[in-house]
């Protein structure tokens, strides 16, 4: 059997299952010992504790036993009955608030880890107060009528000395005092009688005849003296207060006051005696009685015992119950047996007899079985209850927490305090399981509190959520935590304790997955609180808004400086690549300013950024609302940090700073290191609608010199929640976001900069620039430099990244004339012929152009959009500063503009050589209008360089006579071209011809107006930069010829896709090569008709072949004839012809008639001529000739014809070889053309 | 259908990866906190259940009786809800649902189907296993499945 000592339970039920007396007291008695501050009872209280009392006792076996502890509980008889429901209730809610109240001091500790919940011992898990509220809880269900453990055992009669008739008032005392309950109870109780003597009032004469008295009517040893307040002056003090412990209100030093010692030893004798002599011997009696009398009669019950238990469990507590099972009952009778066994620790004996009651229930120990029968024996909630209890702390004593779990659970009740107690000594019991159920701990944790919360104990509302977040601290289940964050958060601004209540709420903030009304009652209640509290707090990691530190991006300026916004967030690499040769090499071998930084400046500074003191540092910042509900953010700013730098500097190059002369050491004096006059934030406040996200620019503009470090970021909720972030726990990935700065810098090192003196710095703009625009507008565009520093910048320089679309003018401010018309011929003042250093791609404004004091300096620029689609331009300029800092002696001043260059004239041409005349062009020009909307009007044509001369063939006019290309349209036009070069000379400078003759007008209609002049400035520069991007892929020899078309917008056209209309469009078009596949040309000269005898002798006829080499190499020509036609000939000739243009003069009237009269007659000779060779070729066969490059060769040729007709002379070839500079040589052959020849007989 | 039912796929450490109210039962604010907490609640048991049975399917593992949960306010008028858990143990993946429904063949096939499910979401080579599942194919399946068995 398990010790009963041993166990908390154990000592518990020797407490609580132990004899209870009854105590009759007259008033007089109650007078007496009120003199010591205690009543009657509590005066015995400390001494009904019998610790080694050691009384032999015998029941049942004849074998003796000592019980060695032992208890009595003493209770007035007005207090054994049941109390009433409501009292024991405000009872208990008053323990469970005092206990509250006494938590209430470690409320604001954080909740404890739940590893330190698991490693505590088991004893100090839950709260001590426990163990009071179920005593306290087991006393208001005491004293029920089914059991006999609270029944009185003995009543013990008391009188003081001083009443009158003493000895009736003991027989009143009895009488008038009915028994609690009067069903199972014993009526024949064992009574004492004692006699109270008070030392300070009373006479001892009468005191011992009232007892001898008592004596001889109650029997000797049924009667008692007890002398107290020995003390006369009622001041004694006792060392270990015995009281102290059992009355905790009054002060403990007043306790017993009147007590002396004596009077402690007399009380504490007698009450052992009264266990020992009297208790103890008469339960032994009646234990042994009882169990005679059952024995006697167990056999025959066993029916009537398990009807007894059927009507127990079905019947409940109903008023006919205490009359049915009366005292006398047997089934009573073995209760009080087993009882009474029990009290007395005879364990075997209590056993038996309850088994004999419940045959039913064959359960292994004592303790369980008892709790069985206790619960069989009550029904009723209440009753539950205590047994419930009971058999929970068994369940604890025998390690099987789960299972006592689940009895608090079900021992819950509906009354919400008696619940919340009870479910939370269930969660503790999770606790102590192995393995800790925590999931379990922390529900019925919630549970309780939330009971608690219902009776408004919110003390222990927020201890028992507060246990319960140690095991919610880290889940990632979303309700559960908002659920307990909130509600502990709400219940500490209940108790007041409004900071704790705001800490807690913060948690639950971010609760974007709630429902908007959720989240609407979670913002106002937290800010109620907030306002409560009635200041700002600062909150680290404040969830709302969430900031998204991937997006954070940090633009300064060093060196590099950026005219805008677009342009700072154009990649690096672009930039550098574009400033590769302007800016000083960073390798070059002289002494110059960069090695004056390494000295000047420590590692650690050449790794931080570089800013400028008076220039802003931006930082961009993507802020996102978590929640449906839209917030309004406002004092956004940053967190920086300007310390002044710096003696460690000072200290690692002594030399170095000295050799800067005093100048340096004496600024670091005066910067201040408070940091927060040094440098100006921007605010900014914005609103964030329901789960939007906002790019927020923020600026810090340091103005001394120093280090400055960008901590964090600082926001305002609602004027009193104030969020901060710090950037130091930027994620690693932040860093590549932010790739556009050098990489290796740690994230920390990216927001720290170096602070230097104030530079100038350059602004600039362009003008007007156009964001939409045709391909080939041209326009005048002026870049404007400014510098509004007193200090000059000079040296500057340009770089455009598309050289093709930009080009610089070359004076300031060049223009006289309006443009376009500046352009035309005859405003000779600005043509100047441009530098040719056009290579370098720099453009270097003149040495004497400095800028300083806010003088601003325009540069014209000339933009033309040369091809379509979006082009990006960038600009860097370089400049350089005088006299300013040692760290930077330069910057550059970055622009980026963006064009949208819509699609306009296509243009393409098709060159082929007149079959008639050498050096003579046939050009096609196909224009197709690929603009969406929007008609042009072609306006001039010309050819680049002074070799071809143009002309048209055809009017335009005729062809067109609406005059404008609209949207879709096609043109095709035909113009002449003619070679100008003279032969056997290659120097073109030679024959220049006059500058009209290149230039074509192609509508008529205005003869007043200019032409443009194509080799003037920006139309000619453009023009190479064409010609290299449109670059000859192939080397396609000298005969290329470059067209320049220019076109307006026609003035009818409707509002377009442009927002400024055009003035003039230029279309280059490069490198078209002659369509032709020999290098020579040719042509038979000869007459066309002969009028010719033939009777007398054939015709001769002399002709002359003139072949011209269009080649730039050596050329040696065989000229075949044959005089009979090879079948496969003609097909070749008729192919040949079809390739080229024909060119049929229309010059001159009789050739255009003779023209006809051979078109009419083409399909008849070649029949003639197949049948016979109509002539023969009579003069060489074969002819090799060499003809040089770009030369001319006349080679006779004569024929004998023998009968009038139309001869074709086509029936010869060339043989070419063509040997070019590099030794490589090409060959080929052509055919003749046809050469009709009429020949008449002569009249 | 059931009244109340919430289906949860609980990860490894316990992390939901997936929650669904797949009740017909009118939505209620405080349901879903409840739900949670019953579940959670519930994963005690399931540890233990897990070591002692070979099968994937542990039928009811934990009750709650609605005259507690009455008491909290957050009632709910469902006389018993039960806890049923699928195990897949490889992935230490455990898919629980809470109902109140007695049809227990419904529910063994709900969570079959479902765990097919999950499995074709785990074969998707984007998705990281542990990680909350967001596609909403699979959403649109699992309450399909739900209105079916349930």
């Amino acid at each position: 059997m398990v010790e009963p000592v041993n166990s908390s339970f154990g000592k518990m039920l020797l407490e609580e299952v132990s004899p209870v007396v009854m105590v009759l007291c007259t008033p007089l008695v109650e007078e007496t010992f009120l003199k010591n501050g205690l009543s009657f009872v509590e005066t015995l209280k400390p001494f009904c504790n019998f610790r080694n009392i050691d009384v032999p006792v015998r029941t049942s076996s004849d074998q003796l036993y000592r019980l060695k502890k032992f208890t009595l509980r003493l209770f007035y008889a007005s207090d054994i009955k049941q109390p009433n429901v409501e009292v024991a209730k405000q009872r208990l809610e008053h323990v469970i608030t005092q206990a509250g109240e006494k938590d209430f001091q470690d409320m604001k500790s954080d909740p404890p880890q739940i590893s330190d919940i698991l490693s505590n011992p088991e004893s100090e898990i839950a709260p001590s107060w426990f163990q009071y509220y179920n005593k306290e809880l087991i006393r208001t269900l005491s004293f029920s009528d089914h059991e006999a453990f609270d029944h009185p055992v003995a009543c013990l009669l008391v009188v003081s000395s001083k009443d009158e008739e003493p000895i009736k008032k003991f027989v009143d005392l009895f009488n008038s005092n009915r028994l609690p309950t009067d069903g199972t109870m014993d009526p024949n109780i064992l009574k004492h009688y004692l006699l109270v003597h008070d030392n300070q009032d009373a006479t001892t004469e009468r005191t011992s005849k009232v007892l001898s008295e008592m004596r001889s009517q109650f029997g000797n040893n049924e009667c008692n003296l007890l002398c107290t307040n020995s003390s006369k002056e009622g001041n004694v003090e006792h060392q270990a207060n015995p009281w102290a412990s059992f009355k905790s209100s009054v002060s403990a030093d007043k306790l017993g006051c009147a007590l002396t010692g004596d009077d402690i030893v007399e009380i504490k004798d007698l009450m052992q005696e009264f266990a020992s002599r009297h208790i103890i011997p008469y339960m032994e009696q009646k234990v042994r009685e009882l169990n005679q009398q059952i024995s006697a009669t167990r056999k025959g019950l066993r029916n009537q015992f398990k009807s007894f238990f059927r009507k127990g469990k079905v019947d409940g507590p109903d008023a006919t119950k205490g009359s049915m099972y009366t005292y006398s009952s047997t089934e009573s009778q073995i209760r009080i047996l087993g009882d009474y066994a029990f009290m007395l620790h005879d364990y075997e004996l209590a056993l038996s007899s309850y088994q004999l009651i419940s045959t039913d229930y064959n359960l292994d120990k004592a303790w369980k079985h008892y709790a069985g029968v206790q619960k069989l024996g009550k029904s009723g909630f209440q009753n539950a209850t205590r047994c419930g209890l009971w058999w929970a702390e068994m369940l604890k004593a025998r390690d099987q927490h789960k299972e006592a779990a689940s009895v608090y659970f079900r021992i819950c009740g509906e009354e919400p305090l008696h619940a919340a107690v009870m479910l939370e000594q269930a969660s503790y019991c999770f606790v102590l399981t192995k393995p800790a159920m925590l999931h379990k701990y922390g529900f019925h944790l919630v549970l309780s509190g939330e009971h608690y919360k219902n009776c408004d104990q919110v003390n222990h509302a927020i201890r028992t959520y507060k246990s319960a977040i140690s095991v919610y601290k880290s889940t990632t289940w979303s309700h559960i935590k908002d659920h307990v964050y909130f509600h502990i958060g709400q219940w500490y601004a209940i108790v007041g304790m409004h900071d704790v209540a705001v800490r807690n709420m913060l948690k639950v903030l971010d609760c974007g997955y709630q429902s908007k009304a959720t989240q609407e009652i979670f913002l106002r209640d937290f800010f109620d609180i907030v306002k409560k509290t009635g200041m700002k707090h600062e909150v680290v990691g404040l969830q709302l808004p969430v900031i998204n530190m991937l997006s954070l991006q940090v633009i300064y300026e060093d060196h590099r400086t950026y005219a805008s916004q677009a342009s700072a967030l154009v990649e690096e690499s672009i930039w550098q690549s574009l400033e590769d040769d302007i800016i000083p090499s960073l390798n070059s071998g002289k002494s110059n300013w960069l090695e004056l930084q390494s000295k000047l400046l420590p590692k650690k500074y050449k790794e931080s950024n570089v800013c400028v003191a008076g220039e802003s540092v931006k930082v961009d910042l993507e802020f996102k609302n978590p929640l449906l509900i839209s917030t309004s953010i406002t004092s956004v700013s940053l967190i920086c940090e300007l310390t002044a730098n710096s003696d460690d500097l000072k200290l690692d190059n002594e030399p170095s700073s000295s050799s800067l002369g005093p100048e340096i050491s004496t600024e670091h004096n005066q910067v201040t290191t408070s940091g927060f006059s040094s440098f100006t934030l921007s605010e900014v406040e914005f609103t964030l609608g329901g789960g939007e996200k906002k790019l927020v620019r923020l600026t810090v503009t340091p103005s001394e010199e120093g280090i400055l470090k960008i901590v964090g970021v600082r926001w305002e909720l609602s004027g009193s929640i104030v969020g901060v972030h710090y950037f130091q726990s930027v994620p690693v990935k932040a860093k590549t976001a932010r790739g556009r700065r050098k990489n290796k810098l740690t994230p920390t090192d990216a927001l720290k900069f170096l602070v230097i003196k104030s530079l100038p710095r350059l602004e600039g703009s362009i003008d007007h620039l156009p964001e939409k625009l045709y391909a080939g507008d041209l326009r005048y565009l002026v870049l404007e430099l400014r510098n509004k520093s007193e200090s000059p910048i000079k040296n500057l320089k340009m770089k455009i990244s598309h050289p093709r679309f930009v080009s610089p003018g070359n004076h300031e401010e060049e223009l006289a004339t309006e443009f376009p018309d500046c352009l035309k011929k005859g405003d000779e003042q600005n043509i100047v012929q441009h530098e040719t250093n056009r290579t370098s791609s720099v453009f270097a404004f003149p040495k004497d152009v400095s800028l300083q004091g806010d003088r601003s300096l325009r540069w014209p620029l000339w933009l033309r959009a040369a091809i379509p689609g979006t082009i990006s331009l960038y600009f860097t300029i370089y400049y350089e500063m005088e006299n300013v800092s040692s760290i930077m002696k330069y910057r550059t001043l970055r622009m980026h503009y963006n064009l949208q260059v819509l699609p306009s004239l296509q243009i393409s041409f098709e060159i082929t050589p007149s079959p008639s005349r050498l050096q003579e062009f046939l050009v096609r020009m196909d224009i197709v209008n690929r603009a969406n909307s929007g008609c042009f009007q072609i306006h001039q044509l010309s050819t680049v360089g002074s070799r071809w001369g143009i002309s048209l063939l055809q009017p335009v006019d005729t062809i067109l006579p609406s005059k404008s290309l609209l949207a879709g349209q096609a043109l095709s036009c035909f113009f002449m071209i003619k070679d100008c070069r003279k032969s056997g000379t290659e120097d073109e400078e030679t024959m220049s011809l006059p500058p009209s003759q290149t230039d074509v007008k192609l509508f008529t209609q205005d003869d007043d107006e200019k032409l443009f002049d194509i080799v003037s400035s920006p139309l000619a520069s453009f023009h190479d930069s064409e010609r290299s991007c449109q670059g000859p892929s192939v080397q396609v020899g000298p005969n290329t010829v470059d067209f320049i078309l220019i076109s307006r917008l026609a003035k009818s056209s409707s509002p377009s896709a442009v927002p400024d209309l055009p003035k003039i469009l230029t279309h280059h078009s490069c490198h078209n090569s002659i369509r032709s596949s020999s290098p020579l040309s040719w042509s038979l000269d000869g007459p066309q008709t002969i009028h010719h005898d033939f009777l007398t002798s054939l015709c001769e006829i002399k002709l002359k072949m003139v072949i011209r080499n269009t080649s730039d190499g050596l050329s040696s020509v065989t000229i075949n004839t044959n005089d009979c036609l090879p079948d496969a000939a003609a097909p070749t000739s008729s192919s040949g012809n079809q390739s080229g243009w024909r060119y049929l003069p229309t010059v001159i009237e009789e050739m255009k008639l003779t023209s006809d009269v051979m078109g009419s007659r083409l399909g008849k000779p070649p029949s003639s001529m197949e049948s016979s060779p109509p002539f023969i070729w009579s003069g060489l066969s074969s002819t090799k000739v060499q003809i040089q490059p770009l030369s001319t060769t006349e080679i006779p040729l004569q024929i004998s014809v023998f009968s009038p007709g139309i001869y074709d002379l086509s029936s010869y070839k060339l043989n070419w070889e063509l040997s070019e500079h590099e030794s490589a040589t090409s060959s080929g052959t052509c055919q003749g053309y046809p050469y009709y020849l009429t020949v008449l007989q002569s009249e | 259908m059931a009244n109340t039912a919430c289906f949860i796929i609980v990860g490894r450490n316990d992390i939901p990866i997936y929650e669904a109210e797949v009740g017909s039962a009118a939505k209620r604010e405080d349901a879903a906190q409840l739900h949670q907490f019953i579940l959670h609640a519930a994963l005690d048991v399931v540890q233990d259940l897990a070591w002692t049975t070979s099968a994937m399917f542990l039928k009811s593992v934990d009750r709650f009786n609605d005259l507690v949960v009455s008491v909290v306010n957050v009632v709910d008028s469902s006389p018993v809800v039960n806890v049923c858990f699928f195990l897949n143990l490889s992935t230490h993946t455990r898919l629980m649902l809470l109902h109140d429904s007695r049809n227990e063949d419904g529910i063994k096939s709900f969570f079959q189907e479902v765990h097919e499910l999950y499995i074709k979401i785990l074969l998707n080579p984007l998705y990281l296993p542990g990680s909350r599942i967001t596609s909403s194919h699979f959403d649109t399946k699992v309450r399909a499945l739900a209105r079916k068995y349930l």
